[in-house]
């Protein structure tokens, strides 16, 4: 099912630091902090975390709306790390495409749906606004909504539907990767649904392969075939979704899976919660930590000792 | 807690253990789309409307800004005189009015002080009917003086004449001169404001928008703009250039885009990391297209409300310069100017201070109602701030 020669987008040693402040009283904050991870075509990659933790950094950095401080990221085997040039810019648009997380901040309030929509396409060369309305009508449909919507503003629709406004914008432009930065955490519970199921569709419709970032476990159960926990800005572990569930190793992962509340109450009633304390949890070693594959395609942070007790867990 | 328990141990064990196949989708196969809003779509503009409509004041502040604006326009055409056409004979007439004379006001009254009373009678210094009456007799060395209240335009002999606003001290016709006046204050403070406005979006973009150094940069030489007294680049502007309409433009200007540009700069901070100027960028829309589309856009509301609020200030700006002596040459009308010749003999004839007054007055409060309910309805966040 996986193309294992030729992964999608390819991310090595990715580091992304901000600073503040004048010289003298600099303040750096390394927000990716060495980072590397493979997206294969067809998958849903989630990436989860606590808040703040540089999954959202994560995703506008691989679109280049920052510019890495270090390392490779190569999308199809080209690279897309390097200078921002015109043409980059058209690689990366015409093959990536991003879902904000805020429905109403992320769509311009001066436009109508069909303007936001079309824009994509009109920077793309398709200046014949003819041809534009009706693949924007199209998309309309797909996404539940109908034609009739195209000439009202982003205000006269509920989150939901701007939500889904927001996918139809990401996906007019075909593209090949996805990156959904936490496109359900601004949403009802029951709207959630909704638009989790509409990604879900679109995704098997146009072969799509999504990286999905979000910080709520159970919707990145449901919704991921592969998941990486992120803990201030490090990746600690990455393994299918299955897997990781059933043998969650690096202690920051099992505190973040105890903290889901289970549906059946008979569970939830014995749920414990298990809380992560960096000092507690370690064994302080001279070795520096790296990912290391514990099983096939599981992989834990850690040295050489923890390693020995996570395999010891399994 | 007990209950609890027993309440939680109590779920029959049938209901617990359904098995998945027993489950199926309730809807799956036709989508169902959403339903279509029966309201009209409104946009920004048409909600700002409908806003602004609401504001009695605004909406009469708007129609006394018309009526101002249109007898600038067709005002001084509406009397047969020119606005320095001089009639020596007819100097410092006061205002009279067709129709309004029989009533009492506007008829040419002014009252004439310590004349003889014996030469009321002698119709070569008074002619016939001139003579409405007179008061306060007193006697001065054995001759008894009065003040005469007479119809003027009778007392010189011009009973078909008609000065609306009266003459000034040139015999020039003020209704005239003060529409004149009102059309050359708005010409200068529009021609001002709307190019304080383009220099400012522009220079508020590049800073706002590009930011870092070059907004850095950009900010300090607005400061360093903004350090010298108004009335001393305006002063200087007017020497080196002289006193005509464009000097007079180009000096309100030199420093009045500044607060433009600031206001700019800071609505363009202020959406420039708004996630739909991010979604657009990843999908390749130039910087251009950002700017104009995306970020203006939003901020156009303060930008009217900064241009309306701007005029009225840009009138009493150079009011303001006229009056101080540094308006326009003569025989060219501003409301300054007007303003300014009219207050050195405000005790004898009022009706020159009291008109160009009156029309400078009722334009800065039409203007500045107008402005604050543009606000309100453009922004209505900002309702009751100043």
């Amino acid at each position: 099912m996986r193309n294992e020669t030729m992964p999608l987008l390819e991310v090595e040693n990715l580091k992304m630091s901000f600073t503040s402040g004048k010289r003298g009283k600099k303040v750096t904050v390394n927000a990716i902090d060495d980072n590397s991870f493979k997206i294969y075509e067809g998958e849903t990659f989630g990436l989860v975390g606590e808040s703040g933790c540089g999954k959202t950094t994560t995703g506008r950095t691989i679109i280049r709306l920052y510019n890495p401080t270090e390392g490779v990221m190569r999308f199809q085997g080209k690279e897309i790390s390097g200078p921002m040039t015109k043409e980059l810019r058209h690689f990366l648009t015409d093959n990536i495409a991003m879902i904000f997380q805020d429905p109403i901040d992320s769509l311009n309030p001066r436009m109508t749906v069909e303007e936001i929509i079309g824009e994509g396409l009109k920077y793309r060369g398709m200046k014949n606004p003819e041809e534009r309305r009706e693949i924007v009508y199209d998309m309309l449909n797909k996404v539940g909504l109908t034609h009739e919507h195209a000439s009202r503003y982003p205000h006269e629709f509920s989150g939901g539907q701007r939500q889904r406004i927001g996918i139809a914008r990401a996906l007019v432009v075909k593209p090949k990767l996805i990156i959904a930065d936490e496109p359900v955490s601004a949403l009802d519970v029951s709207v959630q649904a909704q638009v989790i199921n509409l990604l879900n569709d679109l995704k098997e419709e146009l072969g799509l392969t999504i990286m999905f970032v979000a910080h709520d476990l159970s919707v990145v159960k449901y919704f991921s075939t592969r998941v990486a926990v992120m803990y201030y800005g490090k990746i600690v572990e990455m393994a299918p979704s299955e897997e990781l569930y059933r043998h969650p190793l690096h202690p920051y992962t099992r505190a973040l899976l105890s903290a889901v509340p289970q549906p059946n109450p008979l569970l939830e009633k014995t749920r414990q919660r298990i809380t992560y304390d960096k000092v507690r949890d370690h064994i302080e070693m001279d070795e520096p930590r790296m990912m290391r594959e514990i099983l096939p395609e599981h992989f834990v942070y850690c040295n050489s000792k923890e390693f020995e007790r996570y395999q010891s867990m399994l | 807690m007990a209950d609890l328990k027993k309440k939680v141990i109590d779920i029959p064990e049938d209901i617990l253990n359904i098995p998945a196949e027993k489950f199926e989708f309730a809807q799956i196969h036709n989508t169902i789309y959403d339903a279509v809003p029966e309201t009209e779509s409104r946009g920004f503009f048409k909600d700002a409307l409908v806003r602004l409509k609401k504001n009695k004041a605004s909406i009469a502040a708007f129609w006394i800004l018309c009526a101002i604006i249109v007898l600038a326009i067709i005002g001084p055409s509406l009397t047969p005189y020119t606005f320095s056409q001089q009639f020596p004979e007819y100097v410092n007439m006061p205002p009279r009015v067709p129709y309004l004379e029989d009533m009492g006001i506007f008829n040419g009254k002014q009252v004439l002080t310590n004349r003889r009373l014996d030469s009321l009678e002698d119709t070569s210094k008074f002619p016939e009917g001139s003579v409405l009456g007179y008061s306060n007799p007193h006697e001065v060395r054995g001759v008894t003086l009065v003040d005469v209240e007479v119809n003027y335009y009778k007392y010189v002999g011009a009973d078909d004449t008609y000065f609306w606003f009266g003459t000034d001290g040139m015999g020039r016709d003020v209704w005239t001169r003060l529409w004149r006046g009102a059309r050359v204050s708005l010409v200068i403070a529009l021609a001002a404001v709307l190019s304080d406005v383009a220099i400012g979006i522009v220079y508020g973009s590049v800073a706002g928008y590009y930011g870092g150094k070059l907004d850095m940069i950009m900010m300090r030489i607005c400061e360093i703009i903004n350090a010298f007294p108004n009335v001393v680049v305006c002063t200087l502007c007017i020497l080196l250039f002289g006193s005509g309409i464009p000097a007079m433009i180009l000096a309100l200007m030199i420093r009045g885009w500044v607060p433009t540009a600031r206001m700019v700069r800071a609505q363009f901070l202020r959406f420039r990391g708004r996630e739909y100027v991010m979604a657009a960028q990843t999908m390749g829309v130039p910087d251009y297209a950002l700017i104009f589309r995306h970020i203006l856009p939003n901020s156009i509301g303060p930008i009217i409300t900064r241009t309306m609020i701007a005029i009225p200030n840009a009138i009493f700006t150079e009011s303001f310069l006229a009056f101080i002596g540094l308006g326009l040459a003569p025989p060219e009308p501003s409301i300054g100017t007007l303003l300014s010749s009219g207050q050195k003999v405000l005790m004898q004839y009022p009706h020159l201070t009291l008109f160009p007054a009156l029309t400078i007055s009722v334009l800065m409060i039409a203007f500045n109602l107008f402005g604050n309910g543009l606000r309100d309805a453009l922004d209505p966040t900002q309702r009751g701030h100043e």
